[in-house]
Parts: C-alpha cells; structure tokens; sequence
C-alpha cells in the first residue's frame, strides 16, 4: 500500500480540487493543437507536478502514465562520469538537469537535441510533439538556461518543454518569455480542508474539522506534507480526536535547536558548537536556504519585537550570498554571530557602533 | 656552580633596581602610548652600543613589547653578542618584560629570583653597558671567548699539519709512481678545492651533531658480517642487524654523506657510492650493483693504487639522494629493494624526506636512521676553526645569524663564506644578516604553522613590521588550505584588540570583532565563487587573501591557539563534510529516482517531508516492534522500489534523535539480520537498473567554450529581433545548419570586442 498522498493524486485534469480557472484553462490548451512551451512556478506541496501529470494526460491520453526509468551515463571531457535519470513514456520524457552539477549545460544541450531530431514515431498518438519536462528548472545554472533559449525555438515543431520550477526568480528573461507562465499558488485552508476531507473519504473515515485545522495550521500550505501528517496523526491516533500533537520532522526540531542555542548564549565557543550543528544538517542534505529560513523563524519568535526586524533582514542578506557564494556554512555562520551581535546589543540596550 | 651563586649574589642591588624599571613599566602599561620615544631610541641604538656588550649574557622576552617587535629585539641582543632563550632558567641573566605578561609567568619569575627589566630597562641596558672587561661577568664570558678562539686555533693548526702531511704522502706516491710510470696524477692542490671538499670532516669527531645516529651506523657496520653469517636472524642490541641496509633521511647539507662515507671508510669499508649523476634504472641498478665481494675502491681511486693497495672484500655500497631517482630511473627504487633483499654488501641509502611516497617500498628493509639539524653551537666551532685558517675575521653571532638563517645547512654556510672570502676577510653583523637573507631558502610552511602565524599575536601587533604583502604571502603558501583553516579556527584566540575592555563592553566588542571576521570571510566566499566560478577571475585572488585570511585574521589575532587541546588548530571539517554531503546527496538522489514511479516531489522535498513520513513505515516498526515487523516493512519498501541499500541511506539521512547511531542502537542485531536475509531471499519489484550495472558505455560530453553570458542579462527592453542567430562559436554545427546566419555576418564591425558584446545582445533576446 502507497502512502494516502501517493494513492489518492488525481490523475486528469477534472478531478484537481483546486484552481478551477487554471485546469479549465490547461484543458482548452491542450485541445486547442497549439500547445506552447510553458513554465510551471509555485511552492513546493502545491501541485505543480501533478498538473503536469493531468495535463499530458489529457495531451496524449492515458499512455503517459506508463513510466520507464533509464539512466544515461556521460563522460565529462576531465574523464568524469556523469550519471543522469530520466523518466519517460512514449510520448514525453522528464529530466533533472540539476543532477549533473556542473555540467547541466552540455547534458541539456545533448539531450535535447537527441529527443529534438526524431519525430514522433507513433502514428496515433494524438500530438506530433513530444513533452519534455524539466524539473528544478531553477537550479539550472546560467550557462544552461542560455543554451535552453535557442533550442526552445528551433525544435519547437517537434517538442515542447515544461519547466517545473519554486520560483522564477533564478531563471533569465528571455526563457520566462518564450513561456507560457502557469503559477500554481499554494491551496488556501479551505481548500486545502476539500482535499483533506477527500483523502479521509477515500481512506474511509472522517475527519474532525478541528484536527484538519490543526493540520493545515503546521503544513504552511503545502498539501503534500498535510496529507503526510494526516497518515501519520492516523496512525498514531486512529480516531483523531482529542489533543493532537503532531510530530515535527527531524530536521525541523533540530533547526530548533540551534535557534535555542543561539538566544541563550553568546560566545565563540557557541558559535563553534553551532557551526557543527550546520555541518551536520548540511550534510544530511537539507538545503541550506531552509535552515536559515527555519532558524530565522525559529529565532524571531524568541526575540524582542525590536530586533525581528533586523534578524530578518540580515537572514535575507546572507541567503543572497549563500545563493551566490560556494560554501553555505560561512554564510550561516556570519549571520549567526551577527544575531549573536545584536542580540547582545540588545540585551545591554547599547548600541556599539556608537564607540569607535 | 661556585661561580654561578658568587655572581648572583654580587648582582643583587641591579636586582632591585630591575624590580624598580618593571614596575615602571607597570605603570607606563597603562597609558597606551608611551612607546613613542622608544622607536626614536632604536634607530639611534642600532649603530651605536658597544660591540659585545652583552657577550655571555641570557636573554628571555615575554609579553609583547611595545617599541621592538618580538624579531627586533632579539636581533639587537644577537647583534650584541648575548643570546636569547625561550624560556627562562638558571641561567638567564635578564628576562624583558613587555605588556600582557601572563600573571602566573610573573610570579614564576619572581619565585625563582630572576632579573627583570622592561623595555626602555633593556635598551638603556644595551646604551651603557661596556663590554668585555667590565665585572667578572665578563672576564668569565672573555674568557670563554678566548678559549673558543683557541679551540678554533689549535684545531686550525692540526689541519695544517693534517694537510701538509697528506700532501707530503701524496707527494712520495707520485714520486713512486712518476718512477715507475713516468707520468702522474697529481692530486689536486688543496687551495683550488671548494671549501666544502677541502673541510669535509676526517674524523668522527669533526662531524657536527647525530653523534647517536652515526654510532648507530658504524656499530651496525662494524657487526655487519657477523649478521650476514647469522643470517640477519639476531637484531643485537639496537635492533639493527636483522636489516641489510639502512635509510639515513635529513635535509640537505647535514652531513649525511659525508657521515656515511667517513663511517664506512673508519670501518675498513671501500664505499661505492652512486649518486642522481648516475642512471639508475632498474636494469642498470641490478646490473651495475652485481657487487658482492671484490673491492671496487682500488678500481676506482685510479691507476696509482692499483698494485699499491690489497683488495679487501670489504665494501658498502652507498646509494645516494634515493629519492632523487625518478623519471629516467624507472623502477630504480623497487630493484634497489630487491638487491637489499639478498645483498652481500652492507648498502646506506640515503634520502632527504623519508615520507616520500617513492620510498615506501625500501621503508620495510630498511632501518631507518633519521639525521637531525645540527646545533647551532655544534656548527659555530667547526666554521670558527675553517674562519681562522681562512684568516677572515667572522665574530660567533655573525656565524649563529648565518647557520640560522640557512637552518643548520653547513654547506651552505661554507659556500657563503667561501663567496664572501673572495671579497673581503671580515664580516659584519649587518653583513652577515644581509648574506643570510640573500641565501635564505624558501621554506613552505604547513597550513598549520601558518594558521598559527595568522592567528597569533605578533603578526598583527602594533610592533609587528610585516607589510600588508607579507602577510598576503602566508595565504599563497597554501591559497586552497588557508582560507579553510583560518574559517576553521579564527574563534579560537583571545583577541588581542579586547585587551582594554571589561564587562559587558568586552562582550560587545568581541562580538563585534567575531561580527567584523565572519561577514569578512562571507566575503571571502563570494569572491572565491568569482574565481572558481565560470568566470575564473584568477586575478582576483589577491583580494581572496585579503577578505578570507588577513582580514578576519586582523580582527581576532591574539594568544589562545594551542598545539594541543580543544583549542589547537584543527584541520578543516569543510572538506570532511562536504564529501559526506555529496555522497548522502547522490544516494538521496537514487531513492528520488526509484520512488519517481510513485512519488512526484523532487530530491529537497524527499528528505524533507517524505523521509520523515515514510520514517513510521520501514524504519520504526524494526525499532518498536522487531523482527516480526520485516515483513511489513519489505512490502512498504517494495511498494516504493526501495531497496536494501535505500533503507540504509534513509537511516543515514535522518539527524537529531532520527541519527543513524541512535536509530541503528534501537534495533536488535536480530531484527537486522532478519530483516537483510529476509530481502536478499525474496525478489523485488524494480524500478530501473542503473546504466553502470549495464556496462553502457557513457557518452563523451563535448567540451567547448560557455556560452557568452552578457546577453543573458537585461534582456526585456531589447526588441526581440527575427534574426535571431546563434552565438558564433558557441556551437558549432548548428553554425553551419543555420540559415540565417548570414544576419552576423553582414555586421563585421561587430565581431571584436565589447562592440560585439552589445549588438548581440541587441540582435539576442
């Protein structure tokens, strides 16, 4: 048995339970035989991909849903090998150009071009085109998206893409304007109560309004973690009634941690107990952007109402340089002693800058 | 003994007075800038004083000096004739005290009843104080002068006669020889060889320093055909005799050949030595070295000895600069080891580092002998005897300054006095230091000692003298190690810059420093990225040392870095992590792969809210439940295409109490063997293979140059122009498919330089 989240996707595009107008509009696209290249952009949970899904459903029918997994292996000219997946069914294939580091340039370039030169090769299928996706299109690097441009025009009679992206923010303008811009804001809590309600339907119960409000109060609007969290509450407490604690994940309480170091003491000896806490939340694969928004977070809520401001604003400032920089924990680290700095200033209510 | 208390107690009253200077000092320590008219008096000291008016006495400095930097000072006693010592004993004469003194350091000092003076104490000691012939201090100190001077003599002359014997024997041979041959070799005029040559030590005693080592060497030597009988099966009493070659390791110019050498030959040895200046490939190596037992030292001395000398069936091989054999001499080092192995000649290699990686195989048959630097004091006395019988006056701290300077290398200090004869027969202190640093060797420090230099509190000390280029230098020694080291341990010093502050403002301040240091290595980084980047603004790595080393280093210099203990400098965790953090990643990334079928998030949302959903489901039911809950779990897995090896990285990826240690501890050996062999006996739905397990052959990624990046930006309020054409260069098989690219070539104007840049970017979009 797959998890609720996974069992219960809506697979076309009319049994999405939310953002009506952008299905409708999705429809009439993919029935009008002029289907552009387009850019899928919103929060992580908010279903992104599975419009995707439903819209090249209805593109191509229900083929698209027969899923092969391959891996190709490249060389980089410095003799490195380069292991790349890709999803596909017949009609469309779906990369992660951010796996191959470096060298998603040439990895784009090549793939693309390969897929670009051969026609559609089954004659019933419903396009001429194929579908390419290409998800975390906003970690690709510069060097990428500018090999993306050009290609997105030549091979335009025999392929469209779709971008999958969190934020348009990292991708150049001329690829946000040769697509079709699609944002799927995360669901509000209403609508996010539907689709609960729905799962515990389909699942064969139902659910406490009260313990949905709960749920969707701690998933932030991201419907993949409160499906997740609504399994688990279930599993813990089958009749969901009554007091829910719901359990954080790991790596959140641990960000909670370091925040509380942070407040409590200042010194370099702390700094250094905390800089292996990043190390080790690091390594673990949690991007680093998100522990400094949920660090911030978490430090904000201990703090005067003076100094949220700030610690805000420096968080935004160092999340700036982590993105640009190479070595994330220098970036965290500066902003933790600089919190350290003013929280301290603070505490003595003193401002040092003062006293050269 | 007698003496020693005899002199202490007559310098009694200076004691007092010494107490007196310190705790003026004291009180000048707290106002900051007195030391203003002691720059003004080091100038003028420095040519005057009188020459040797601290001969014989003991210096030690503590604390930092507010005038001299740590350097200065101890040039300005050298350049006297005193000497300083790290720490202070018996027989330290004054100890200097500067600020900040340890307060324990203090009482010590006080304890043990030593002389202190302060800064402007030492200097108006250095301005009045006479030499030699002033007090008894001092007729002790002249005469110890003197008998070194007599040594150096006595030795001198020994030489002489040792020379014009040889010359006289050499002179009989070729008589004989001329007798009998009509023409002679005649052996080379002693005055025409390098004085390296001429002065290489005769006897045992003559070598500085390793006498242990060297000991060693000839016992092995003297026992080496009774081991050989023995079969090499009885180590003796160092342990030797079990080996048939020793490795002797030093730096250049400690003697080690000459020691060899000189052994083998008091030995009764012949040695035969070669050296980089002979091919030693494998196959030369196993045919030249067919030594066993003829004597190849008659063959080679040349025609005079031949029927003048015995064969003995005593000689040693001596393999010089081992680790020089390298390129032409392929395979030298492993053939050398064979013929170690069944040698029935005793065999000294001799290396410079005995950590090469070329060395490895002769380190197991080999004994190692490492030979250290030598003693100043050791070298002084031979050099002074060489000096005298140069006729060249160099007083001792002229000669300490150039053993110091080109670190206890003794050839190279007779080849800097061999030069400096040619010109003239004395030598100053200034000309000597100036000798020195022209000749100094470029040392590489290790990232360590630099990390320690950086941090410390002298390089950035008001007195410190280092330029702002020096201290760049430090970061070029190791420009990819150095940045990481300083981000690693910049939080470990006690900031010298918080010396004036208390309370709570101490606590502002430092936090400001450490505020100053960390947003100055973020800067670090950034400009790092611009130098790694696809950019590779190498020219930029002057400002990386500046943001990334010298400035943070500026801000939390100070004492505190220890060589041991919580605060020692420690090797970067950045480098240990960031490979870990890769390999976690790549394994994240093939269970993102594996529950693509099932799943649509992408790698981040995986570890973020899948793994710790899926946590409940294949992981906690082995930890609360056990082995009866494998089943469960495998179908779970299944149901995803998570394999075994999935289930371990799933652990491994959990932290705070979902760690892999403590998560791993919960569940029984039981459980986990249950749970392997219960996998491993089942077959499984599987997502994909990976393309290695298939053997494909992975496809060349062409290499060419990166798109031109400038027209990627502020791209909207261009037009979007319908000739639109591809970057020339950038690819170029489209180039030649592309029909409009005739659009660029209408424009020749804008094939060069910015002009370029910008019509593309216009023509772009």
């Amino acid at each position: 048995m797959s998890l609720w989240v996974d069992m219960y996707r809506p697979r076309a595009l009319d049994d999405l339970h939310y953002h009506q107008g952008l299905s409708a509009r999705l429809k009439s696209l993919a029935a009008s035989g002029d289907f552009p290249h387009m850019l899928f952009y919103g929060p992580s949970g908010a279903g992104k991909k599975t419009r995707i899904t439903c819209t090249l459903r209805q593109l191509f029918g229900p083929g698209v849903e027969k899923l092969k997994i391959d891996q190709r292996v490249f060389l980089s000219p410095s003799k490195r090998k380069i292991e790349v997946n890709i999803v596909q069914s017949n009609f469309h294939i779906e990369i992660t150009p951010s796996e191959a580091g470096n060298y998603d340039r040439v990895v784009i370039q090549e793939l693309l071009k390969e897929i670009a030169q051969t026609q559609q090769v089954d004659l019933n299928a419903k396009q001429r085109f194929k579908v390419v996706i290409i998800n975390e299109a906003d970690s690709l690097s510069r060097d990428a998206q500018a090999a993306l441009r050009r290609t997105m025009e030549k091979y335009m009679s025999n392929m469209r893409i779709i971008l999958c992206a969190n934020s348009t923010s990292r991708l150049i303008a001329p690829i946000k304007s040769r697509c079709l811009l699609m944002r799927v804001a995360a669901p509000d809590n209403t609508e996010m109560q539907t689709v609960l309600t729905h799962v515990s339907r389909r699942a064969g119960f139902d659910l406490p309004p009260d313990a949905a409000q709960e749920i969707i109060q701690d998933s932030g609007g991201n419907l993949r973690k409160a499906i997740l969290v609504l399994e688990a509450l279930k599993m813990q407490s089958p009749d969901l009634s009554g007091p829910l604690t719901i359990a954080k994940p790991d790596w959140e309480t641990y960000c909670q941690k370091v925040a509380n170091l942070i407040v409590t003491e200042q010194t370099p000896a702390r700094v250094m107990e905390i800089r292996t806490k990043f190390y080790e939340l690091l390594s673990h694969c949690i991007p680093p952007t998100v522990i400094l928004k949920t660090v911030a977070e978490a430090v904000v809520s201990q703090v005067d109402e003076t100094l949220k401001a700030e610690i805000m604003h420096w968080a935004a400032f160092y999340e700036v340089r982590m993105r640009i920089g190479s070595k994330k924990i220098y970036h965290l680290e500066a902003w933790v002693v600089k919190v350290m700095s003013l929280y301290k200033q603070s505490f003595y209510q003193f401002d040092i800058s003062e006293f050269e | 003994m007698d003496v020693d208390t005899s002199h202490k107690t007559r310098r009694k009253p200076t004691a007092t007075s010494g107490n007196a200077t310190r705790n003026l000092g004291r009180t000048t320590s707290t106002t900051p800038h007195a030391s203003g008219s002691n720059l003004k008096d080091i100038t003028v000291l420095t040519g005057t004083g009188d020459p040797n008016c601290l001969a014989g006495l003991a210096f030690v400095f503590t604390g930092e000096l507010r005038g001299l930097s740590r350097g200065e000072a101890v040039d300005l006693v050298a350049r006297y004739g005193g000497r300083v010592t790290a720490g202070p004993s018996g027989k330290t004469d004054y100890v200097v005290l500067g600020d900040n003194v340890n307060p324990s350091k203090l009482a010590a000092l006080e304890r043990h009843g030593l002389k202190t003076l302060d800064e402007a104490g030492f200097l108006a000691l250095v301005a009045a104080r006479k030499g030699q012939g002033a007090g008894r201090v001092d007729d002790r100190t002249s005469q110890k002068l003197g008998k070194q001077a007599e040594a150096a003599q006595t030795a001198a002359r020994k030489m002489d006669r040792r020379e014009e014997k040889a010359a006289m024997e050499q002179g009989c041979a070729s008589a004989s020889a001329s007798a009998s041959a009509g023409t002679a070799p005649k052996g080379p005029d002693p005055s025409a060889q390098l004085w390296t040559t001429r002065y290489a030590p005769q006897s045992l005693k003559e070598i500085c320093g390793n006498k242990s080592q060297i000991e060693l060497l000839q016992q092995w030597l003297r026992d080496w055909p009774a081991s050989l009988s023995a079969g090499f099966k009885k180590p003796g009493k160092s342990g030797m005799n079990i080996f048939r070659a020793v490795l002797i390791t030093g730096p250049p110019g400690i003697g080690k050949t000459t020691s060899a050498h000189l052994v083998a030959r008091l030995a009764g040895y012949t040695p035969v030595e070669l050296n980089a200046s002979d091919a030693r490939s494998k196959k030369l190596v196993e045919s030249s070295v067919n030594v066993s037992n003829a004597s190849l030292g008659a063959y080679m001395a040349g025609g005079a000895e031949k029927d003048g000398v015995k064969l003995k069936d005593r000689t040693v091989l001596i393999m010089d600069e081992v680790d020089g054999m390298s390129a032409g001499d392929r395979g030298g080092v492993v053939a050398l080891n064979a013929i170690i192995k069944k040698s029935k000649v005793p065999i000294i290699c001799i290396a410079n580092d005995r950590g090469a990686q070329k060395l490895k195989p002769l380190v197991a048959n080999t004994f190692s002998l490492p030979f250290q630097r030598p003693q100043a004091n050791m070298i002084r006395s031979r050099i002074m005897t060489i000096a005298f019988k140069e006729k060249m006056a160099v007083p001792a701290n002229v000669i300490d300054q150039l053993v110091a300077s080109a670190q206890a290398d003794i050839r190279q200090v007779l080849n800097m006095l061999a030069v400096w004869r040619l010109s003239s027969d004395r030598m100053g202190f200034d000309e000597g230091k100036a000798l020195g640093k022209m000749n100094a060797k470029y040392t590489i420090m290790t990232p360590f000692e630099i990390t320690h230099k950086m941090l410390g509190p002298a390089l950035f000390a008001p007195t410190a003298r280092e330029t702002l280029g020096d201290k760049m230098e430090l970061y070029f020694q190791d420009f990819s190690l150095m940045p990481l080291f300083i981000q690693e341990n910049y939080l470990k010093t006690e900031p010298s810059l918080l010396r004036n502050y208390d309370g709570p403002m101490r606590v502002l301040k430092e936090l400001e420093l450490m505020d100053k240091a960390a947003s100055s290595i973020s800067d670090g980084d950034l400009v790092d990225a611009l130098i790694h980047g696809p950019e590779q603004h190498w020219a930029l790595m002057p400002l990386h040392a500046v943001c990334a080393t010298v400035r943070p280093a500026s801000f939390l210099y100070g004492p505190g870095l220890l060589y041991h203990g919580p605060r020692a400098v420690s090797f970067p965790q950045w480098l240990g992590q960031n490979s870990k953090q890769t390999k976690l990643t790549r394994q994240l990334g093939d269970i993102q792969i594996r529950m693509r079928l099932r799943v649509s998030g992408d790698r981040a949302e995986m570890r973020q809210t899948y793994i710790p959903a899926l946590f409940p489901h294949i992981v906690q039911p082995l930890m609360v439940v056990g082995a009866s809950a494998v089943q469960e779990v495998i179908e779970k897995m299944d149901e995803y295409y998570l394999t075994k090896e999935d289930w371990d990285a799933i652990v491994e990826l959990g932290v705070d109490d979902r760690k892999d240690v403590a998560v791993l501890k919960k569940i029984s050996a039981a459980t986990k063997t249950a749970l392997t062999r219960k996998y491993n006996s089942s077959s499984h739905p599987i997502a994909f293979h990976k393309a290695t397990e298939l053997g494909k052959v992975p496809k060349k990624l062409p290499g060419g140059p990166a798109p031109d990046l400038e027209d990627a930006f502020d791209v909207d309020e261009v037009a979007e122009d319908a000739s639109d054409d591809e970057n020339p260069g950038k690819d170029a098989d489209d180039f030649s498919k592309d029909k409009l690219i005739k659009a660029s070539k209408k424009k020749p104007a804008a094939k060069k330089g910015k002009t370029k840049a910008r019509v593309t970017k216009a023509k772009k979009g």
